[in-house]
């Protein structure tokens, strides 16, 4: 657009407007400031007191014992377990779901279908906790013998229901953006809708489907209230489903509604647990947004 | 058969796949319906229930329907045994009358055992004998009449009643409620949309009508792109370092709202450049060849004709934040506040931290409060959600 590359105006007027807009969209990048800079000082405190190698390799994570072990590896391992049990509900789901809502679905019932979404989308974490908490879990326990009552299992089916909205609008956005002479294409070939859906449009949206799962792992990871609620907050180095552990996240909420004296080392020890959790996140979009443009299929 | 009726065409048992496939598409679908549905109705079932109760004072009578609180609460203190004079002075004075009726939360009940829609008088004290769901309940109905005690009495209580509005957090699930709670949201939420909608609007403008390319145009997306991925607990520990500790402002609402401002800033910018996207090249153009300004454009042109939709976005990024437990818990949400916040510098609760506190407590009726408070919150939602809907299609307009 030409007129929009035209010299900057020197009417007062028209540099002042400028200027604020700038200050205003400067606080979005002051936050950004904010949050790496107040960890950071945070997390430097921290390790002056516990060395790195402690922090990445021991086993336990006991801030509150008369002999604290602060090794972050049990909160990695709850946050693990709960997020490979969410996508394994929510990548099936989410993938065929977008698969419909792209091929499948017309007109008014595609807006519905995405209006549902953002529906599902928009209830709080809170209200699914305590549905997992009370209403998942005595199910399961009635399936699965020894389950406790705090698990990462129901927390993990549940976080798989509420970021499987995610996972549909994302890839079902990529595989939208599939040209339709593509398909054409396969059709006039014979090919069959599902396998120009399967063979065709989901191989051509790759990119864009792998990058949505990524999303999806973050958004998991950092999920907070289902997790504290339903999957309990006793950080141990487990793998089984059944148990009650902790994530990152179940820790920073427990370690902060509870006591914890400003210049403690377990004060500190939040924001090392929250430093963690946001490079985790961050490398994880990074991640999805390297994906998209190093492997997207260009069609022009 | 030639090879390409065995690859495409002519082959039946494609055909059955083909159906099968499309069928099974719909099931994800029907399954996010059949939960939503349960968790829903699974709510509305906890949120009532049968429950056999003890009045600590008095022999816990029900009232008609239709009276006053003023006058229950004059009749109850009557039946507790105090004098016409006792109880006038009690319930002139606005100091004790307003003590009395924090400690004695005067309910509808949908049926007691002295028939339907009656009002009763809960104290704090009072103690719970029984409490069943409600098919359980309702099926001993007429036994647990039969065997109630001298002071006790039936009710079919629904939790979520006006008195539950309005009360302040109790101890006792039976006199909790969650006013403080709403007061609380209302703040908070008032003050964030206070700093975000400026911040955000400004940044989309600035993106689309002034840099749309350029290095400060990429510097503020990749920055916003990153930002929207950050976990919200995450932006809470930045609240709790730099407003609540580093400014020194403590646990209190400014403090809350400066956070979830933060965290709303993001959601509002992408909603507000959806809504000025959508207003067309051409008007720009067309004022732009009247020798209108940049500003002039941006302001008197672009603005006015995307602010439906920027409203739009606007509530439905409040509904986001409304249900923002996380960051909360982090600056200060997590306290007992027995009274209503009256300025910035209040202690303050929200409505889904409350609910996270009801449900980690031990007594099994929390989930019922729990359940109350959560009706609460997805009723607010979903007024919310509809006015966003309404506004959207009343004032779609087609260029």
């Amino acid at each position: 657009m030409e007129i929009l590359r035209e010299k900057p105006s020197r009417n007062p007027k028209e540099v002042l407007t400028f200027a604020a807009l700038v200050l205003l969209a400067s606080v979005t990048l002051l936050t950004t400031a904010g949050i790496v800079l107040s960890l950071f000082g945070e997390v430097l405190q921290f390790f002056r007191r516990v060395p790195l190698a402690e922090f990445l390799l021991a086993r336990d994570w006991t801030p509150l014992f008369a002999e604290p072990r602060y090794g972050i590896s049990p909160l990695i391992a709850g946050t693990f377990l709960v997020t490979a049990i969410g996508l394994v509900v929510a990548i099936p789901l989410g993938l065929a779901l977008a698969v419909y809502i792209a091929e499948y679905a017309r007109g008014e019932a595609k807006a519905r279908i995405k209006g549902t979404l953002e529906l599902f989308e928009g209830i709080p974490t809170v209200v699914f906790g305590f549905f997992a908490l009370l209403t998942v879990t005595p199910l399961l326990q009635k399936v699965i013998p020894g389950l406790n009552i705090f698990n990462a299992l129901s927390a993990g089916l549940v976080l798989g229901f509420v970021i499987l909205p995610y996972v549909a609008n994302v890839a079902a956005d990529a595989m939208e953006s599939v040209p339709r002479s593509i398909r054409e294409a396969a059709y006039a070939l014979g090919a069959r809708p599902y396998e120009v859906a399967l063979r065709v449009v989901f191989p051509a949206a790759l990119s864009g489907i792998v990058a949505a799962i990524i999303l999806a792992a973050s958004r998991a990871i950092g999920e907070t209230m289902l997790v504290s609620i339903a999957a309990g907050q006793r950080p141990i180095l487990t793998l089984d489903p059944r148990e009650t552990i902790a994530t990152m996240t179940s820790y920073i909420v427990q370690a902060a509604t509870g006591d914890q004296p400003v210049g403690s080392t377990a004060y500190y020890a939040l924001f090392a647990v929250g430093f963690t959790l946001f490079l985790l996140t961050l490398l994880f979009n990074i991640l999805a947004q390297w994906v998209v443009e190093r492997y997207r299929e260009r069609y022009e | 058969m030639s090879s390409w009726q065995q690859t495409f065409g002519v082959d039946p048992w494609k055909d059955r796949v083909d159906r099968a496939f499309a069928r099974a598409l719909v099931l994800p679908l029907l399954l996010a319906l059949a939960l939503l549905a349960w968790l829903l109705g699974d709510t509305l079932y906890r949120s009532v229930s049968v429950q056999v109760l003890k009045a600590d004072e008095g022999p816990g009578k029900t009232y008609a329907f239709g009276l006053s609180a003023n006058e229950i609460l004059r009749q109850e203190l009557l039946a507790r045994g105090y004098t016409e004079e006792e109880v006038q002075s009690a319930l002139g004075d606005p100091r004790e009358r307003r003590v009395l009726l924090m400690q004695n939360r005067v309910e509808l009940m949908w049926n007691t055992h002295e028939g339907p829609f009656r009002y009763v008088v809960t104290g704090l004290r009072d103690e719970r004998i029984a409490d069943f769901s409600l098919l359980e309940g309702l099926r001993r109905w007429q036994e647990l009449k039969a065997n109630l005690k001298e002071g006790e009495r039936l009710v079919l209580n629904p939790w979520l009643d006006q008195s539950f509005l309005t009360r302040v957090p109790s101890r006792s699930p039976l006199t909790a409620g969650i006013g403080t709670a709403i007061w609380g949201t209302v703040w908070v939420l008032g003050l964030a949309l206070l700093i975000a909608i400026p911040v955000g609007i400004g940044t989309a403008i600035l993106l689309e009508e002034y840099v749309r390319e350029g290095r400060l145009n990429r510097i503020l997306e990749v920055n916003l792109r990153n930002l929207a991925g950050v976990p919200s607990i995450v932006y809470g520990l930045l609240g709790l370092a730099l407003f609540v500790r580093g400014m020194g402002l403590g646990p209190t609402i400014l403090p809350a709202a400066m956070t979830l401002a933060l965290l709303g800033i993001p959601v509002i910018v992408v909603t507000a450049r959806e809504a000025l996207r959508a207003v067309p090249e051409s008007l720009r153009l067309a004022a732009f060849a009247l020798g209108a300004t940049r500003r002039q454009v941006a302001f008197r042109v672009v603005f006015p004709a995307a602010l439906p939709g920027m409203v739009t976005g606007v509530i439905l990024s409040a509904a986001r934040l409304i249900g923002e437990a996380a960051p909360l818990l982090l600056v200060g949400a997590a306290a007992y506040v027995p009274f209503l916040p009256n300025s910035p510098l209040s202690e303050y609760t929200v409505i889904p931290v409350q609910i996270y506190l009801w449900v980690g407590m031990n007594l099994p009726e929390f989930a019922r409060v729990a359940a109350a408070g959560i009706l609460v919150m997805l009723l607010v939602l979903s007024v919310l959600y509809f006015l966003a809907l309404y506004l959207r299609n009343r004032f779609r307009r087609e260029w």
